[in-house]
């Protein structure tokens, strides 16, 4: 049984590292941006946002002063015991919470929606947010997200059925319509992780895109060619447009694109954005069931990637 | 394009001498605003506690603030998206006098209509670098921090040097991003026909 004082401990560590430390991979999809940007202000902003992103760590400071809506994704093991049970764990992820808030590793930022109230510590009616999948195993695997207002609040994050008589074209043309209009002026914050979720009703198509935004590893591609294939074509077609870093132009818009999907309905097909900011926060650790643990370079919620 | 390190309180002449693309770095007096602020003053009917005369710039921001040893430090400070104040964007110019707006993204066209008859620009960060900046903000006090909150109250900052800012909204109320909409409009048509979607496609209507 995984004793509470841990995995506790993990929880506060992982919300800690996932709003001060950038992820590998996307400090890699960076370093790559850096160097092939021809625009000298977009090269100097991106080199900028990684040299700020590399003090944090150092200094233990929020990678940006907008820490996101806090949200928590769980791999269970089938077989996983959790002292106080899964009620607890929740629990202890609302306190790392609070704590994280309390020492200045997230900025108190959610608040009532109708009244304006300020908890002063991130907690309140469903929030944070809590996301299970369920695999074999006795262990658990712990990931936070942190979603920024920019990347959520301007149209960056949407949904529309597509008819199946418009098929991919229709899809696509919706994610370019999309993009565009909410990367005006660097809403979204980009060069944006673009989440992209095909199928199922509205909210599984929405889940999706914001687990592919928000989970992926920057790099991974989806195993399916077919949905490779439209990832690796909107990459393409988003990156030739000259949005740039912050919209001000430049050569990368998306660090990538990621695809997820789910059978649908005969009627239509749901899609949905997500776009991530481009610090695309996110930080993961394994709890085994003996309670050692180790940190993850990267959630790998959809299997391999 | 030009580069300007300003000092404020700025003049009309600091200003009105700033075109579209410049790249400006600031020093002097400011204060932060969010919506809340906003609400509370135009919305609500309260008075500004402070006077704007000698601290024209206005930083849309919620910065992270925490006192140590009775003083504040701040831990972490990034402009946030201006278009979503735009509701009270040219009273805040006109009411408060305002030469600079400091923000993500810009202002729409009622503001840029109140910078050209008032003289203000707006200028926006070309990255996302809290810890550039940080060092070179002093936190000088707090106005309205019971009311609003400790995110959304108005921060008195000493800004030392601090950008670089791209001139978004000129005092003649023209827009950078509209000259770039039209740049990512034509790509995008190419882009489209490289997808293989017809310049005239249109999505069956299903609501």
């Amino acid at each position: 049984m995984i004793k509470t004082d841990v995995y506790e401990q993990v929880l506060f560590e992982t919300v800690k590292r996932g709003a001060t430390e950038i992820s590998p991979d996307v400090r890699d999809a960076f370093e790559k941006a850096i160097a092939k940007e021809t625009n000298p202000d977009a090269k100097n902003g991106l080199a900028a946002t990684l040299n700020s992103m590399d003090m944090s760590k150092k200094r233990e400071n929020p990678l940006c002063v907008d820490t996101g809506w806090p949200i928590f994704y769980f791999k269970v093991g089938n077989n996983c015991e959790l002292e106080g049970g899964f009620v607890e764990l929740e629990n202890a992820a609302r306190r790392a919470v609070a704590r994280a808030t309390e020492k200045g590793y997230l900025r108190a930022t959610m608040k009532h929606p109708l009244t304006g109230f300020d908890p002063g510590n991130n907690i309140g009616m469903n929030i944070p947010d809590f996301t299970y999948q369920f695999v074999d195993g006795d262990g658990i695997e712990i990931s936070y997200a942190a979603k920024g207002g920019g990347s959520e609040c301007f149209g960056g994050t949407r949904h529309r059925i597509v008819a199946f008589a418009d098929g991919i074209k229709g899809i696509e043309k919706f994610v370019i319509d999309s993009f565009v209009a909410s990367a005006r002026a660097g809403a979204v914050c980009p060069p944006s992780v673009l989440g992209i979720g095909i199928g199922g009703t509205a909210n599984v198509a929405a889940n999706l895109a914001k687990e592919a935004a928000c989970l992926r590893e920057v790099g991974s591609h989806h195993p399916d060619p077919m949905f490779a294939k439209i990832e690796e074509d909107l990459y393409k077609a988003l990156n030739s447009l000259g949005i740039g870093i912050l919209g001000s132009g430049g050569d990368t818009s998306v660090l990538a694109v990621n695809v997820e999907y789910a059978y649908t309905h005969i009627a239509g097909i749901a899609c949905a954005t997500s776009t991530n900011c481009m610090i695309a926060r996110r930080a993961s650790a394994r709890i085994n069931a003996d309670g050692t643990v180790t940190k993850m370079r990267s959630p790998m919620w959809f299997g391999d990637r | 394009m030009a580069e300007y390190h300003l000092k404020a309180p700025l003049t009309e002449e600091d200003v009105c001498k700033l075109k579209l693309g410049d790249i400006v770095y600031i020093s002097g007096e400011a204060f932060t605003c969010r919506s809340r602020l906003q609400k509370y003053i135009f919305d609500e009917g309260n008075t500004l506690p402070f006077s704007t005369a000698d601290r024209n710039v206005l930083i849309h921001n919620g910065p992270i603030v925490v006192k140590e040893d009775g003083k504040w430090r701040l831990v972490s400070f990034m402009p946030t998206s201006s278009i979503r104040f735009e509701k009270w964007g040219a009273k805040s110019v006109d009411e408060w006098n305002l030469r600079m707006i400091v923000g993500k993204t810009t202002m729409g066209d009622e503001t840029a209509k109140m910078m050209k008859e008032k003289k203000c620009v707006h200028v926006s960060p070309r990255s996302v670098s809290p810890n550039l900046w940080i060092d070179s903000i002093e936190v000088q006090d707090v106005y309205l921090y019971d009311e609003l909150g400790r995110i959304e109250a108005a921060w008195f900052f000493k800004l030392n040097d601090i950008g670089p800012f791209i001139v978004d909204i000129d005092t003649e109320g023209n827009n950078y991003f509209d000259a770039l909409d039209v740049e990512i409009a034509k790509r995008r048509e190419t882009s489209m026909e490289e997808l293989g979607i017809e310049h005239d496609f249109e999505f069956t209507k299903l609501y």
